[in-house]
């Protein structure tokens, strides 16, 4: 066995194995946290019943979200049929929130998802090969971090239009340079590590050693940091929906329905409260599953 | 690197920043579709007179020319007039600058006072019932939209007891009373997220300076408990806080715009979202390059402040 081989397996030996490049022990961890931490548990179970109503919502809601009917305007208060009341338009609130679910859960994820490949990716690179690259890239960072979130998010609505896409691109562009000093940070401080070391000794190419042995180290972190965004991009979608330059003025998203109820404050407040609501509590299970993901993972609160 | 130079440069860089802010905003803005001649001129307009107001507004020149004439301007302070009334961009962003500042100062104030007791405390008595409640009550601040609290906060205070006004905004020229009046439910709609942040940074930078050798050797001197706590503890903690508080900004920014919607106040982000709607492009440029401005300097403020009261951080020391 030559010496490459030794190192190459001690490498594999000394870090156990990996699922989707993330280490076993902190998928140990991830599902002991789910099962023991109290704060997890209660998080866990916000998200997954939202995701289901949301997911299942044609299957689950008592109406047509679309649907109007011109009896209810009289009463738009909560009955049998429409257990939340209906909006202006008689549209059951339930309904239309069971629908809202869909745009807010899978817009807020979506973009944190693009924030987070694009923004991780600079950093690995950045961190990585330092030098002139890294000059360049975080430089572009720094640019991106003087916008406030939500002039980028206005500006590339106008732009490119409302839409599914591109209000989820929008608020996701907003956290690339998150993304990116953390991931730079967290490679600089394993960049000397012994096993990167070793992995460049045995000639390893630079990608091979970018994804294979930095990126699982800089892991924990990052997914501390996907969760806490994850909440702060569905605040972020509904402050959008909300201004009018969310996904499309007539779907119904949490943000849109809490707009449209505004003008009812005083004769139906529940119109623009109970949207609001489901924003909070949706927002809450994450930001707990996220402290307890924290804890978990060790990972500082001033880091992320 | 001496602290002369290590100001100088961070200098510098904003000052490319903000230059790469303007440009690429410039660029930006051009891209949104839409016609501003056409748009001013309404729908039905002939093509001549549309041609004659691209002609007369510049938009008829070759980009970089225009981009050319325009970074000129700026250099000079100069941001150009709004092609929906004419009105001198800096004028009309200083118009509205009053009520968006306003309600984002007394927002952070709001933001501080629940934030660095609640934070302290919590440190102090970490895992018992205090900290579980300020913990809870932060969590649920973060978790609210800003724009949604101050819905609550108007149907509670305004609608049904009548104490505040529900609407627009008084300069605080005219009195202090009644401008606090106005901007004191907005004020604390975009400052309870943002408190909510700040006390958890709080909390856990001062569970970190807690645990630190000097936190000890001052105790040990005799010190008392409390100034063993303010006088060692909180002004160590506090240059994470405050870095954090600077990188937050945007977010506080990002709940003003959406409160003045809700409490029918024309500050700078109605402007801002109302010069989209009518392509007026001189307008968004000055508000998004003068918000950039703030945010870089106010963070700069903050780096060069604190390099040169501690002593430990390294000029440029970089990572």
């Amino acid at each position: 066995m030559s010496v490459a081989d030794r190192v190459r397996e001690r490498l594999a030996t000394e870090e156990g194995s990996r699922v989707l490049g993330i280490r076993s022990d902190l998928l140990d961890r991830l599902v002991k946290t789910i099962r023991l931490d109290l704060r997890a548990k209660i998080g866990f179970t916000i998200v997954v019943l939202f995701g289901l109503s949301a997911v299942f919502a044609p299957m689950l809601a008592p109406h047509d979200p679309m649907a109007q009917a011109f009896g209810m305007l009289q009463s738009p208060n909560p009955s049998s049929a429409n257990p939340l009341g209906t909006d202006s338009f008689g549209r059951d609130l339930l309904s239309r929130l069971m629908y809202g679910a869909r745009i807010s859960l899978a817009v807020g994820l979506g973009a944190v998802t693009f924030g987070a490949l694009v923004g991780i990716l600079i950093g690995l690179f950045a961190g990585y090969y330092g030098g002139w690259l890294d000059d360049l890239l975080m430089r572009a960072v720094d640019v991106m971090w003087a916008f406030p979130w939500l002039l980028i998010a206005i500006i590339l609505v106008a732009i490119f239009g409302q839409g599914f896409w591109n209000v989820m691109f929008a608020v996701g562009f907003a956290y690339i340079d998150d993304f990116a000093r953390l991931a730079r940070g967290e490679v600089l401080s394993v960049r000397e590590e012994e096993y990167t070391l070793a992995a460049e000794s045995i000639g390893l190419s630079d990608t091979e050693i970018i994804f294979e042995e930095v990126f699982p180290n800089t892991v924990a972190p990052l997914i501390v940091q996907f969760t806490v965004f994850t909440a702060r991009a569905i605040l972020a979608e509904s402050t959008l929906s909300f201004l009018g330059l969310g996904v499309k003025p007539t779907t119904p998203t949490w943000g849109a329905l809490l707009g449209q109820g505004r003008g009812f404050i005083t004769q139906a407040w529940w119109i623009s409260i109970i949207p609001g609501i489901a924003i909070m509590i949706t927002v809450l299970g994450i930001n707990l599953f996220g402290d307890a993901l924290r804890d978990a993972f060790d990972v500082k609160e001033t880091e992320t | 690197m001496g602290l002369k130079r290590y100001v100088a440069k961070r200098v510098a860089h904003a000052a490319v920043v903000i230059y790469i802010v303007a440009t690429v905003v410039f660029f930006a803005v051009r891209a949104i579709p839409g016609d501003p001649a056409r748009v001013l001129l309404g729908g039905d307009a002939n093509a001549d007179a549309i041609a004659a107001l691209r002609e007369d507004m510049g938009l008829n020149q070759p980009l970089y020319v225009q981009y050319l004439r325009w970074l000129g301007d700026l250099v000079r302070g100069d941001f150009g007039q709004s092609v929906f009334n004419d009105q001198p961009v800096l004028d009309m962003l200083l118009g509205v600058a009053e009520p968006t500042a306003s309600i984002a100062a007394l927002g952070m104030v709001i933001a501080i006072l629940i934030a660095l007791p609640a934070g302290i405390v919590s440190s102090v008595k970490r895992y018992q019932w205090e900290d579980y409640v300020a913990t809870a009550v932060s969590f649920v601040g973060i978790s609210m939209p800003g724009f949604w609290i101050g819905i609550v906060l108007l149907l509670v205070f305004s609608a049904r007891l009548g104490l505040v006004p529900a609407f627009g905004y008084v300069s605080i020229s005219e009195g202090i009373v009644p401008w606090f009046k106005h901007i004191i439910l907005p004020a604390i709609a975009v400052g309870l997220p943002y408190g909510g942040i700040l006390m958890r940074m709080t909390r856990s930078s001062m569970m970190d300076v807690l645990n630190e050798d000097y936190m000890r050797t001052a105790r040990a001197k005799g010190l008392s408990n409390r100034l063993v706590l303010f006088k060692h503890g909180l002004q160590n903690a506090l240059i994470p806080i405050i870095t954090i508080a600077g990188i937050l900004l945007g977010v506080l920014l990002g709940g003003v715009v959406a409160v003045e919607v809700v409490f029918g106040i024309q500050g700078l982000g109605r402007l801002l979202i109302a010069s989209i709607e009518r392509r007026d492009f001189p307008v968004i440029q000055g508000a998004v390059i003068i918000i950039s401005f703030i945010f870089v300097a106010m963070n700069l403020l903050v780096d060069i402040l604190y390099t040169s009261i501690n002593p430990r951080i390294k000029y440029g020391g970089g990572e």
